[in-house]
């Protein structure tokens, strides 16, 4: 095969220079990036902390509603260690779900630091990290599981749970084992494989988002309701596969609306409200403190 | 080759994107600083009022990794296309860098390239499918001829070897082998999309732009072929540009994307972000509509 | 003293008659760079000449152009020296500059031909210059004159490897008959005029100059001596030339020469007969190569229906140019 015409293509233009332009001034470069400046990380921190947030704020500016302003988190501080399973509670609107999303950065934070420490060891801040970095500890390291179901359309449940895995690094072969093997663990019938994961029922798609989500357990797990649409048997099987996370040393932040969830996975409950924490602590005690504005099923 | 001998001297590794764009600009008319007084958002207009000059796209940075498909965002005469066919080099940007890992490793400006340099670009390094399939292929042509088009401009010379080329990439991208040796005029709409993007994807380019490539087909139509680009820039590694004004087609190929209009870019983040966390008052307006 | 190197450079004083001196001047001007970029079209002022354009008016301002008085001239239609076209063209020449006539291929120092190369390899010294119809081979592929300009600069031939690619799809092979596109040197795709396939080898590393003129579209090209000249075909799809098989000259007896079908007088065509009228002749007499070193003649049976066979092979020797042949050549 001779490739006669491809030798010198990038051969720059030698004839006369191009109209000399004038280099762009007027809006700095990347000014439209959403990452602020990255603060100093933090020295105090334990050298295995997962997840250190740090005096996290967020606010929304409403522009289509005549620019009204709507604040959700006052200054939050939470850390995260490996293999640590820590559950936000706290009353409807008070914060748990905007804070995961910040975490996950699908929210910009307004304010403070999001330390997230990779699988190198080095200290990142989420809030202010480029957003190819954010997709790429995404991919690898942070692994979200949402509470609102919309799984890709027209693909099949196999192909979401395998391509999860292969987004993590697994090979193609180990993925689809391992798919397998995490589609039995929460109880998806073998039939339901190739089927599009969009016509299942709300309780199939959150199972399979689970099994997704803990196919290749990321380094910090995200789970905002995962077992919020499921029948009690199902229930107790998701939350089995969420307790064994520990084992791999995954660093879990989540939110469950019932009490028995929370009781049963996390190391320790933080209580926000109004944008702030109210109290941080084993759930023995948290649970058990009745002047504490839990809206949870007991 | 001539790309060690033209590019500046570096010691450092090649860059980490396959493209790179920073300061671009395309101004139709007086390209001077007076031309971009007053334009842009702020001022709700690409004109400008003191020449008259169209900014049709100024100011406009991003890098695009390996494996990534970044979206860009916009309604009509944001500047969207026109970034698109600066990069694609259907146009000649007015100002800033372009720059390809593939050139020099990520130091030659392609823009500084004669127009044959940059057609040259279009063989191995860069591919554009575009919304209008005629704009990409002969329609008189077969679909194997479409595809031995760029297979044959970089010196594939045995029919036979064009034939099995031609028909892996049809096959991948779904288009019946059988249908190889029919003018891609008998195509349907969807079906001549496909071909126009198995042509694009004939010799392994790392860079693919993609300019509306599913509007103005069929619901259904669309949703396949979307469906096809999904499956391509997951499993080849390739880097995507995709142009469009759909938030449905951005959302389903792209993970970060800017948002254009009058010519600037107004905002950027992770597509998610873009959908649930919209910053700049235009983003939200998008997004609203998007949402119904 | 600059009077005087005018004078020089001016050459003979202007002749009553067709083609002043300057003009001649410039069409070897516009041969030499043509020589110079084997393949690559010069563009000439092409001259109102005493025969109508498509009827050899380029070929003749280049014969013209060389010719001098101790030139011998071969003029040739189809192969035939004594075709109408041919005569009327060589009579033309040798009474306006006096040079000799010649049909015996050996001894001409210049050969203007239409549509054929003479099956006796030409030597060192020699000059063919072959009358062009159309000169463009992209004319087919793109319309406009521009991109076919872009095309050739940038040795960008990608929609022609697509035409032939496409030939192949439908036709099983490259059908070009006559005409067939080559690539010249490696670089530009050139057509080598109507001529058939079976004279498409003969320019490959040729002793002789070949000069191509089109006097219509106003260009002329050229391949130098020992130039590369290739068909251009797939490496899979290997380029043949022209055979019937069991079909010789009912003259010569030879069947390693182009031949050509001649009609009967019922209009059926039966009998064949070389084309080449010169070799045909010498064969007979025992004057000429056993052999004919250019081809090998292998079998092109797809090309070759058997009723009616295809114009390239049926024309017969003595027919006169007809107008429309040039045209649609």
């Amino acid at each position: 095969m001779t490739t006669p015409h491809t030798t010198s293509h990038t051969t720059p233009h030698t004839g006369p220079a191009p109209t000399p332009a004038f280099t762009p001034t007027a809006i700095p470069a990347a000014s439209h990036q959403a990452g602020r400046a990255p603060a100093d990380p933090p020295t105090d921190l334990p050298s295995d902390t997962v997840l250190s947030v740090r005096g996290l704020r967020k606010g929304f500016t409403l522009h289509t509603i005549d620019g009204r302003t709507v604040d959700a988190l006052h200054g939050v501080d939470l850390d995260v260690a490996p293999g640590e399973h820590v559950a936000l509670a706290g009353t409807s609107g008070a914060g748990k779900s905007t804070l995961l999303r910040c975490v996950y950065r699908t929210y910009l934070s307004g304010g403070g630091s999001i330390w997230f420490r990779t699988a190198a060891g080095d200290l990142r801040d989420v809030a202010a990290l480029p957003d190819a970095e954010v997709a790429d500890l995404r991919g690898q390291e942070i692994g979200y599981v949402s509470q609102f179901l919309r799984p890709q359309p027209r693909r099949s449940v196999h192909e979401i749970v395998t391509s999860a895995g292969t987004a993590r690094g697994m090979t193609r072969a180990a993925a689809r084992t391992a798919a397998e093997a995490a589609l039995h663990q929460v109880a998806i019938a073998e039939h339901l494989w190739d089927m599009h994961a969009t016509v299942l029922s709300g309780g199939q798609k959150q199972r399979v988002n689970i099994a997704a989500g803990t196919i290749a357990p990321p380094r910090l797990l995200l789970l905002d309701e995962p077992v919020s649409a499921l029948d009690p048997a199902n229930r107790a099987a998701v939350l089995d596969l969420i307790a064994r996370l520990k084992e791999t040393g995954t660093a879990v932040l989540s939110v469950f609306h019932d009490l028995d969830a929370i009781e049963r996975l996390a190391t320790r409950v933080v209580v926000l409200g109004g944008g702030r924490v109210l109290a941080a602590g084993p759930p023995s005690d948290i649970l058990r403190d009745s002047n504490l504005p839990l809206e949870v099923a007991r | 080759m001539s790309t060690a001998a033209t590019a500046p001297p570096t010691t450092s590794a090649p860059p980490t994107w396959a493209l790179r764009t920073e300061g671009l600009g395309r101004i139709y008319g007086d390209p001077g600083p007076a031309s971009l007084v007053g334009t842009g958002p702020d001022f709700g207009t690409e004109i400008s009022p003191a020449t008259g000059a169209v900014v049709a796209a100024w100011d406009v940075g991003f890098e695009v990794a390996p494996g990534e498909a970044l979206g860009i965002i916009g309604e009509s005469g944001s500047g969207k296309s026109t970034v698109m066919r600066c990069i694609a080099g259907d146009e000649q940007a007015t100002a800033g860098t372009i720059a390809l890992r593939g050139v020099g490793d990520g130091t030659v400006n392609i823009r500084d390239l004669s127009p044959t340099a940059r057609r040259k670009l279009r063989l191995q390094q860069i591919s554009a499918v575009y919304q209008d399939p005629a704009a990409g292929l002969n329609l008189d042509v077969t679909a194997g001829g479409n595809i031995a088009d760029p297979l044959t401009a970089i010196g594939w010379r045995n029919y036979g070897s064009i034939r099995q080329r031609a028909a892996e990439l049809l096959q991948r991208v779904e288009v019946p082998v059988g249908r190889m040796d029919d003018a891609v005029r008998t195509f349907s709409g969807g079906m001549r999309q496909r071909v126009q993007i198995a042509k694009a994807l004939a010799n392994d380019p790392p860079v693919l732009l993609l300019d509306e490539p599913t509007t103005g087909l069929d619901a259904s139509v669309a949703a396949g072929v979307l469906d096809l680009l999904r499956h391509l820039l997951e499993e080849t590694g390739i880097a995507a540009v995709v142009v469009s004004h759909d938030f449905g087609v951005i959302d389903l190929l792209t993970r970060r994307v800017l948002v254009m209009q009058h010519g600037r870019v107004v905002e950027s983040g992770l597509t998610d972000q873009l959908l649930e966390d919209p910053q700049h008052p235009y983003s939200q307006q998008l997004v609203a509509a998007a949402r119904g | 003293m600059t009077t005087h190197l005018t004078t020089e450079l001016a050459g003979p004083p202007p002749a009553p008659g067709i083609f002043d001196e300057l003009s001649k001047r410039e069409i070897r001007r516009a041969v030499l760079s043509g020589i110079a970029i084997p393949g690559y079209q010069v563009p000439f002022g092409s001259r109102e000449m005493p025969v109508a354009r498509g009827w050899g008016s380029g070929g003749l301002q280049v014969t013209l152009s060389l010719v001098s008085e101790k030139s011998r001239l071969k003029v040739i239609d189809q192969g035939e020296d004594a075709g109408v076209n041919a005569a009327n063209l060589r009579r033309l020449v040798v009474n306006h500059v006096g040079c000799e006539e010649e049909t015996d291929t050996r001894e001409a120092d210049i050969i203007q031909s239409r549509h054929r190369i003479p099956e006796q390899p030409l030597r060192d010294g020699q000059v063919l210059v072959l009358q062009v119809p159309g000169a463009e081979p992209l004319a087919g592929i793109v319309k406009e004159m521009d991109e076919q300009r872009r095309m050739h600069a940038e040795a960008d031939y990608a929609k022609m490897w697509v035409r032939l690619y496409e030939d192949v799809v439908h036709n099983g092979l490259v059908t070009a008959a006559a005409g067939y596109p080559v690539l010249v040197e490696g670089r530009y795709i050139m057509t080598p005029s109507p001529i058939p396939r079976w004279d498409v080898p003969k320019l490959n590393g040729s002793q002789a100059i070949t000069i191509l003129s089109a006097g219509r579209e106003k260009r002329i090209f050229a391949v130098p001596p020992h130039t590369h000249v290739v068909p251009l075909t797939f490496e899979d799809r290997p380029f043949e030339v022209e055979h019937t098989p069991g079909a010789a000259c009912r003259l010569c007896g030879s069947a390693d020469t182009y031949i050509v079908q001649e009609p009967a007088r019922d209009g059926q065509f039966s009998t064949w007969a070389c084309s080449d009228t010169d070799f045909c002749r010498r064969r007979r007499a025992g004057d000429a190569p056993a052999t004919v070193p250019h081809v090998q003649p292998t079998a092109l049976q797809a090309a070759q229906p058997s009723e009616p066979a295809p114009p390239a092979l049926v024309q017969p020797a003595a027919q006169p140019a007809r107008r429309d042949q040039e045209e649609t050549a």
